[in-house]
């Protein structure tokens, strides 16, 4: 396949993920703050940074806004169209990639990434205001469509295993900063009022953490007792089942890797395939204890580094084969949480209007 | 001939109309189809457009304006009335057409091997050597089967006698086909029944056909060619359509950083290492075409492809250079490119043409700017072009410098009346619009019309101009067998 095609594909996969998980950090973040309400009010503004910290974009929003509150992280994250990670600039993006390989994609992924583009195009601040858990709501189930139709309608060779690849990294990537961010506000909560930690707020947050991840229900199906943090940890970074736990994700994209280049357990036969079997075999022997060990922010963050560098690698390994160089200032802002630019550049588009007879 | 038809006025006085004679009754092959008509009321006619419009935006068939803020895309408008062009007539454009072709690929030959018709004065050497288009460094290349225009889509009008003319042959990168295929497509859901009614002959062989076109120019003695579309990319106005073809013919759809050349051979970049290629069918300019030749600053072209052709490596479709021989002041010496290669009369007249380089037709040019038609000799899509009857003073003054400071780029054709066809405007009334007739022809083995072609029809009252760019749509056009 064309490494273009399959660069295409990575990224269309890759937004379209981010777009939900978006969608849920901010879709649980007002529950959260609802459920609080007794103690703190909807713009509490630590609640808020929060999510700013997650996509390591504080000093763009700084410079775009004044303060922390419902309103402008809502406005940031989901349509400030500087902001390359907002819900509408992620959409966006996953429809021009799919555009341009829009005779390799089936009609209806096509169909699915239009509607959901133009939905966003619909949409008012005010809509969002009035009707967050419909709007979120309307994201995430328009991500799990667009992924039950590639399922049911591409054919499953490396096309599809690009598009997987894509998904669970950036899943993965996503998880391990929610839980990072979550940890360190609840630590540093704990240490300025003791007294949260040990009431009902507390498991609240944390529920709050799992919801996120649509992982609340299941969680309670592995852990009758209690709802405590190491737990909680155990099963968001561990659990080899649920499929937004890291442990799942990272199995799932090695799979992925390892079906396009014929690697295996013993045997493998690029970097990418490496780092990956290598960060998968780490996983399944590791224990919370171990996670404790380490720290778990220096933990997550290893990790998160090692994901950039399995990414930078299948970038190399498929798609920069023969690539000429491009001059730094043609490529859109690089992303922060790769590093690698992915949509298209549009430093062509002059050119590509050339008429037709 | 109740509702629609029964109210539709033909002017014939001043045009022909396709489906009303000059005596005012309809024209027998019209017959059926005024027939259903009459039985439509104006909620059939609304019902049926719903369906076309659903089609097309499903299938994402749109256009790209310039000029407009950020390339805005469109639907490109369709009129549901079938254009109808019974077989005998076909058969008078299947024959023009191929015989024109035919002649114009001699001539190409010829221009760029021996030169014998301007060394025989049939021609004047400067209107060729002069031409922007005319490719020097490809002088004594030899393309395989020594075909160097493969792909053609000749504009084809006709005058208030229904004589059909030749307007423009389109030898470079022709773009509308997918219009063609999309439109029947459109019509089978819309009008089943009308359609059952005709014998239609059918379209949806083309894809092949061009692939089997490309296959068969691949260099001599390979295995089975490797065939790949190249766009110019995502924001080029018929991307849409370059998609389209790849797909329909099961072809990789590549931009100029999808190929490589290494050792004078084109690759594809692909996630397994580099696949090599045989057949380009390129929508891509020759000026874009390869940096290392051309403009510099392409970024659409592939560093040296042109090397790789000249190798005979690759076959390029079209080749390289055909521009020289549509340009519109070579169109004015079509009829004796016809005589001077195949000595036979053209099957299919030119429409009247006077070139502003020849002193005569210059003064006449100038005189008669406000009736006649100016177009730049290397333009096309309607651009650069002056339509006298249409025009205000200022911007005939404009074309008047224009024109004395550089006549070798300019001629002036009398505004044609554009034969008209019943179209509708609104869904529910019946305007006779000016179209014309673009059908495509392949040329490899052998030369390959499929029956029909995209109608384009000036859906602006009164509007002689079809490109889409300029507001024109589209209608299904068959070729029926009585």
């Amino acid at each position: 396949m064309l490494s273009r095609v399959a660069e295409s594909l990575f990224w269309m996969s890759r937004y379209f993920e981010r777009a939900e998980n978006t969608a849920r950090f901010l879709d649980v973040n007002f529950n959260l703050l609802l459920d609080l309400n007794k103690i703190t009010h909807i713009e509490n503004p630590s609640y808020w940074v929060a999510l700013i910290l997650v996509t390591s974009d504080k000093e763009r929003f700084n410079s775009l806004y004044d303060e922390y509150s419902a309103r402008t992280v809502t406005d940031y994250l989901v349509f400030n169209k500087s902001n390359p990670n907002s819900i509408t600039s992620c959409v966006g993006l996953a429809r021009e990639n799919a555009r341009s390989i829009i005779e390799s994609i089936s009609s209806e992924m096509w169909e699915q990434v239009n509607n959901l583009y133009h939905y966003l195009q619909s949409v008012t601040p005010q809509f969002v205001h009035n009707d967050p858990y419909g709007f979120y709501k309307e994201i995430k189930n328009a991500s799990h469509l667009f992924q039950g139709i590639t399922d049911n309608t591409f054919s499953h060779n490396e096309g599809w295993d690009f598009i997987q690849i894509a998904k669970y990294l950036e899943r993965t990537d996503n998880i391990a900063r929610l839980i990072d961010v979550k940890y360190h506000m609840l630590l540093s909560e704990a240490q300025s009022q003791p007294e949260l930690v040990a009431g009902s707020e507390d498991i609240i947050q944390w529920m709050a953490v799992l919801k996120s991840c649509s992982a609340l229900e299941a969680f309670r199906k592995v852990y009758l007792s209690k709802i405590d943090p190491d737990n909680i940890l155990r099963f968001l970074i561990l659990d080899r089942t649920f499929p937004r736990s890291i442990n799942f994700s990272v199995c799932a994209a090695e799979d992925a890797l390892w079906r396009i280049s014929g690697s295996s357990r013993h045997r493998y036969v690029n970097n990418a395939d490496r780092l990956i079997g290598k960060l998968e075999a780490e996983l399944s022997y590791t224990a919370i204890e171990d996670i404790f060990a380490t720290g778990l922010h220096n933990y997550l963050a290893d990790l998160e580094q090692r994901l950039v560098k399995v990414g930078e690698q299948v970038h190399l390994t498929y798609f920069a084969y023969h690539t000429p160089e491009i001059e730094s200032s043609d490529i859109e802002e690089a992303l922060p949480f790769t590093g690698i630019a992915g949509g298209r550049a549009n430093w062509s588009q002059a050119q590509q209007h050339q008429q037709q007879q | 001939m109740i509702r629609f038809f029964e109210r539709y006025e033909a002017e014939t006085s001043q045009f022909f109309d396709e489906v009303i004679s000059k005596e005012g009754s309809p024209r027998s092959h019209y017959d059926k189809m005024l027939h259903r008509f009459s039985q439509f009321s104006v909620d059939d006619i609304k019902a049926r457009r719903e369906i076309v419009n659903i089609f097309f935006r499903n299938q994402g068939i749109t256009f790209t304006v310039y000029g407009e803020e950020e390339g805005v895309e469109r639907l490109f408008p369709f009129d549901l009335i079938p254009r109808v062009v019974p077989a005998n007539e076909w058969q008078t454009i299947e024959r023009g057409l191929t015989q024109r072709i035919t002649a114009l690929n001699a001539f190409l030959h010829d221009i760029y091997h021996g030169q014998k018709i301007l060394k025989d004065k049939v021609i004047p050497a400067e209107l060729i050597l002069g031409s922007q288009h005319f490719r020097r460094e490809f002088v004594g290349i030899n393309p395989p089967l020594g075909i160097y225009i493969h792909v053609t889509g000749s504009d084809i009008i006709r005058d208030g006698e229904g004589n059909y003319l030749v307007l423009e042959d389109n030898l470079r990168t022709p773009s509308g086909v997918s219009y063609m295929l999309q439109n029947r497509q459109a019509m089978k859901r819309a009008f089943p029944v009308l359609f059952d009614k005709y014998k239609i002959r059918p379209i949806e062989n083309y894809p092949q056909e061009l692939l089997r076109t490309l296959q068969e120019i691949g260099p001599v003695s390979r295995r089975e060619p490797n065939v790949v579309v190249l766009t110019p990319g995502i924001y080029n106005s018929a991307y849409f359509e370059h998609s389209f073809l790849a797909r329909q013919m099961g072809v990789e759809l590549t931009e100029g950083k999808d190929l490589v050349v290494n050792n004078n051979k084109v690759y594809t970049r692909t996630t397994r290492g580099l696949e090599q290629v045989d057949v380009v069918y390129r929508r891509v300019d020759d000026a874009y075409l390869d940096p290392l030749v051309f403009r510099p600053d392409s970024k659409l072209g592939v560093a040296g492809i042109v090397n790789a052709y000249r190798k005979g490596n690759v076959t390029l479709a079209n080749a390289i250079g055909c521009g020289v021989a549509d340009d519109k002041v070579i169109y004015s010496f079509v009829p004796e490119i016809i005589k001077y290669y195949l000595g036979e009369d053209p099957i299919l007249q030119n429409v009247p043409t006077w070139l502003a380089s020849n002193p005569a037709d210059l003064k006449y040019i100038l005189a008669n700017l406000d009736s006649l038609v100016v177009k730049a000799a290397n333009e096309s899509g309607g651009y650069g072009m002056l339509i006298g009857p249409e025009s205000t003073v200022e911007q005939q003054e404009n074309f008047a410098e224009m024109i004395v400071a550089n006549p070798r780029n300019y001629i002036a054709q009398p505004t044609i009346s554009l034969s008209r066809h019943p179209s509708f405007f609104n869904d529910t009334e019946l305007f006779g619009c000016h179209i014309d007739l673009r059908p495509y022809v392949l040329y490899g083995k052998t030369v390959t019309i499929v029956p029909g072609g995209l109608t384009r029809v000036a859906l602006k009252r009164g509007s002689l101009v079809v490109n889409s760019s300029q507001g024109g749509g589209s209608k299904d056009t068959w070729v029926v067998d009585e």
